[in-house]
């Protein structure tokens, strides 16, 4: 059966499992007391989407760093640089000067650091640290002396919103289409209606932003894939030796990785101060950058993994906030507990009995802290990101790949 | 030729550090103290207030900026010295008060979380004063100030915060009403929780009060994510709440974008009660027409207060209660939304002040 998985296109292959996702959501909501749908809603999905998109280019960000071998811990201070330089030119031009040079600025954070672990050979995670300590004194240096404030900007405009059109009631050139998926979402069928709500969140009150990020995702695969220059910087990240050998500027590659690097965690941090808080303010980037890299490991260095990964962190996180009364967000144990169950007889099937009893043991835990309690607490979701990783590394570590020579330093001509 | 670069790149990296190191607190604690244009004659001339704000600073629209308009309005009445300092990391907070306490006749501390680090420094500088916003400084087992040169500064801020739930109990059009609390579990957020349901309650007994908090002690994040106040407040909205009071800091300015945003959305207008200071008026000008009222805390009144009594040597150390009675609360009418019904609200300040209101602190 899973053969038979495998042979479908990928997009149809991820659309199944997310409506297998939505089942589980909604049996699990059903059962509690107070249940108001918010699993399902489209306000749940519109949140995740919001929530993923500086994950998802915080991890993308790791990505052609890490695929060019050169581990970027900096991807937090990169963001800070881009909530920064996007909220001032968003202020000082326009919101789209403000996407430019919020990834303007991180990429001068990712050139600081291609040129310290790259040229100079310096640990990469000394670079990276450096640079997380430095970005936010910069950021507060700038924005009292440009904004006469150390702590916040102004309010920052945003790019807007769009509805599709048919599927979400948006308009097409300027004539009002039917809002397709509302309508089935109102008939309130178990399952079929969830399932309509949940796509509806996806497709309107959609951020331009979110969709240019969301294009990434193809982009970084076609780019880091398809192509000659992709080819030649993943080949600095298994073994550059060899790309050197055949006349790859492996040195190039590695800072183009870099930069790009940090463009990106600096694009996903002008999200954060343009769409996500509305101006830019110290500090609010909240770790996101180092989120980032749980996405990357989680995604197993691929851009489908690290979005898989982003919506799964960012999904508990959007929906506990808007969980009033915290029962959402109890039910999401209950979720948590059934895919620890799946992964222990998963585990079972495959013979790896150790694993099997643990995720068993897991489960168990998850399910007696369902059963004993009326709501879950405020900080789960935030641990959630790092537990899933855990929780990953411990059944999964052997499917994981990271490239080979990640985190190593080159020196051209060594050997 | 590669050696020249790399001394270029050591500049370079070089002036990095010393932008950060600039951008942490060296440069406010400059230009706080060289003002001297103030008042000089007055009795105050020869002594310096210590300010130190919590981790946000000057410019936080709100409790921050409060505690510095006492200052500022010491400094021209008085003709103090102040010296601003901002604290970038929580566990710098005894350095900088002992570092303020080195040049200051009195040091403040805005925020609860000084208390600790005050009465250890206080206690090694027994002829500084000190002053701490937001926690009483009281020994509770020996009901002893924890420092014989130590006050604190506390409100009640259940009264102010129930008038405000008055406001909003008779306002409310949907008969569902929001609380964003910025960190639950220190006790200090449940107050104006506890007020402000009592308020909505006691004029609208029909009306339901969804609640919430940000985050749980010991995460501060409460305070500082807007966007988190926005996407509570989007929710809140989002099923019926009409009205919305945040008592979470700076995340309150994401209630107020949101409710721009429902209102845009949904064609029904929106409101959001401010806290601390009068929101109206530090709100972005977009938003300023969905500031209802603001509870206000008047820390400024209680750092002029308190330099004012050192000033004048009337220092008395342990709890001083700033209440509705004492001027320390009270609610703002700016923007006019609530004109029509002040007189209501008037009435139960002065039953509050009479004592024939006795508001709960504890939900």
């Amino acid at each position: 059966m899973l053969a038979a998985l495998h042979r479908l296109p990928t997009w149809l292959r991820f659309a199944l499992y997310a409506s297998v996702g939505v089942l589980v959501l909604a049996i699990a909501e059903s059962f509690e007391s107070g249940g108001v749908g918010r699993l399902t809603a489209d306000t749940a999905s519109r949140a995740m989407l919001k929530w993923c998109i500086p994950i998802l280019l915080a991890g993308l960000g790791g990505l052609f760093s890490e695929r060019a071998s050169i581990v970027n811990i900096g991807l937090e201070g990169m963001m800070i640089l881009g909530t920064w330089f996007g909220a001032w030119a968003a202020l000082e031009f326009s919101p789209w000067m403000g996407l430019v040079f919020g990834v303007l600025g991180g990429a001068l954070g990712g050139l600081i650091h291609a040129v310290a672990t790259v040229s100079f050979g310096v640990d990469h995670v000394i670079s990276g640290v450096a640079i997380n300590i430095m970005a936010p004194g910069v950021t507060t240096f700038l924005s009292s002396e440009v904004f006469g404030n150390r702590t916040q900007s102004p309010d920052v405009p945003g790019l807007g919103e769009v509805d599709v059109p048919v599927l979400a009631g948006g308009t097409f050139f300027g004539a009002e289409t039917p809002d397709i998926l509302g309508s089935i979402a109102d008939q309130g069928v178990f399952f079929v209606s969830d399932l309509a709500s949940f796509a509806r969140g996806l497709v309107s009150g959609i951020a331009i932003f979110s969709l240019i990020a969301l294009a990434l995702v193809p982009l970084s695969g076609w780019f880091l894939w398809k192509t000659r220059a992709g080819l030649q910087l993943r080949s600095a990240g298994e073994y550059p030796l060899a790309g050197e050998s055949l006349g790859v500027n492996v040195i190039r590659r590695m800072y183009l990785g870099v930069v790009v690097s940090g463009a990106l965690a600096g694009l996903g941090g002008a999200f954060i101060a343009m769409e996500l808080t509305g101006f830019y303010q110290n500090g609010q980037t909240g770790g996101r950058g180092f989120i980032g890299l749980a996405a990357l490991i989680f995604g197993n260095w691929r851009p489908l993994g690290i979005l898989a990964a982003a919506f799964l962190f960012g999904y508990p996180f959007g929906v506990s906030l808007r969980d009033l009364d915290g029962q959402s967000t109890h039910a999401l144990l209950l979720v948590v507990s059934f895919c620890l169950a799946v992964v222990s007889l998963w585990a079972a099937t495959a013979r790896r009995l150790v694993d099997a009893v643990m995720a068993l043991v897991f489960a168990v835990v998850m399910f007696a802290w369902y059963v004993q309690t009326d709501v879950a607490p405020d900080w789960l979701p935030n641990a959630m990101p790092y537990v899933i990783v855990l929780l990953v590394l411990v059944f999964a570590a052997q499917r994981l790949r990271a490239p080979a020579f990640d985190g190593q330093i080159y020196r051209r001509g060594a050997t | 030729m590669r050696k020249q670069w790399k001394f270029l790149l050591a500049l370079v990296a070089a002036f990095g550090l010393f932008a950060a190191a600039c951008g942490s607190d060296g440069d406010d604690a400059a230009d706080g103290g060289g003002d001297s244009e103030a008042a000089a004659d007055g009795i105050g001339a020869d002594k310096t207030v210590g300010l130190t704000f919590d981790l946000l600073g000057r410019g936080d629209q709100s409790f921050n900026d409060s505690a510095a308009a006492g200052t500022d309005k010491a400094k021209a009445d008085f003709g103090v010295t102040v010296n601003e300092i901002t604290p970038t990391d929580a566990s710098a907070r005894a350095g900088d008060l002992q570092l303020q306490a080195e040049n200051s006749d009195l040091v403040v501390g805005v925020g609860f979380s000084f208390a600790q680090a005050a009465a250890e420094v206080a206690a090694e500088n027994p002829d500084v004063k000190f002053a701490v916003v937001d926690d009483s400084m009281m020994n509770f087992d020996t009901g002893e100030p924890l420092a014989p040169n130590a006050a604190g500064l506390v409100f009640a801020e259940e009264q102010g915060s129930y008038l405000v739930g008055v406001a909003a109990g008779l306002k409310t059009e949907t008969n569902v009403i929001g609380f964003i609390g910025g960190v639950s579990g220190i006790g200090l957020i449940e107050k104006f929780e506890a007020g402000f349901v009592a308020g909505v309650q006691s004029v609208n007994p029909d009306a339901e009060v969804k609640v919430d908090y940000i985050s749980e002690f010991p995460d501060f994040a409460g305070f500082e994510s807007p966007d988190r106040g926005k996407e509570i407040a989007s929710a809140m909205y989002g099923e019926g709440a009409d009205i919305i009071y945040a008592a979470a800091g700076l995340s309150g300015s994401g209630m107020f974008q949101a409710a721009a945003d429902h209102t845009a959305a949904e064609g029904s207008k929106v409101w959001g009660i401010g806290v601390d200071s009068d929101q109206y008026n530090t709100v972005d000008p977009s938003v300023q027409e969905y500031v209802l009222t603001s509870m206000l805390k008047r820390v400024d009144n209680a750092v002029y207060n308190i330099t004012e009594d050192v000033l004048k040597d009337n220092f008395v150390p342990g709890e001083v209660r700033y209440d509705l009675a004492a001027g320390g609360v009270d609610y703002s009418t700016t923007g006019g939304f609530i004109d029509d019904i002040t007189g209501e609200i008037d009435e139960a300040k002065q039953a509050i002040i009479d004592g024939e209101i006795e508001v709960p602190t504890a939900p």
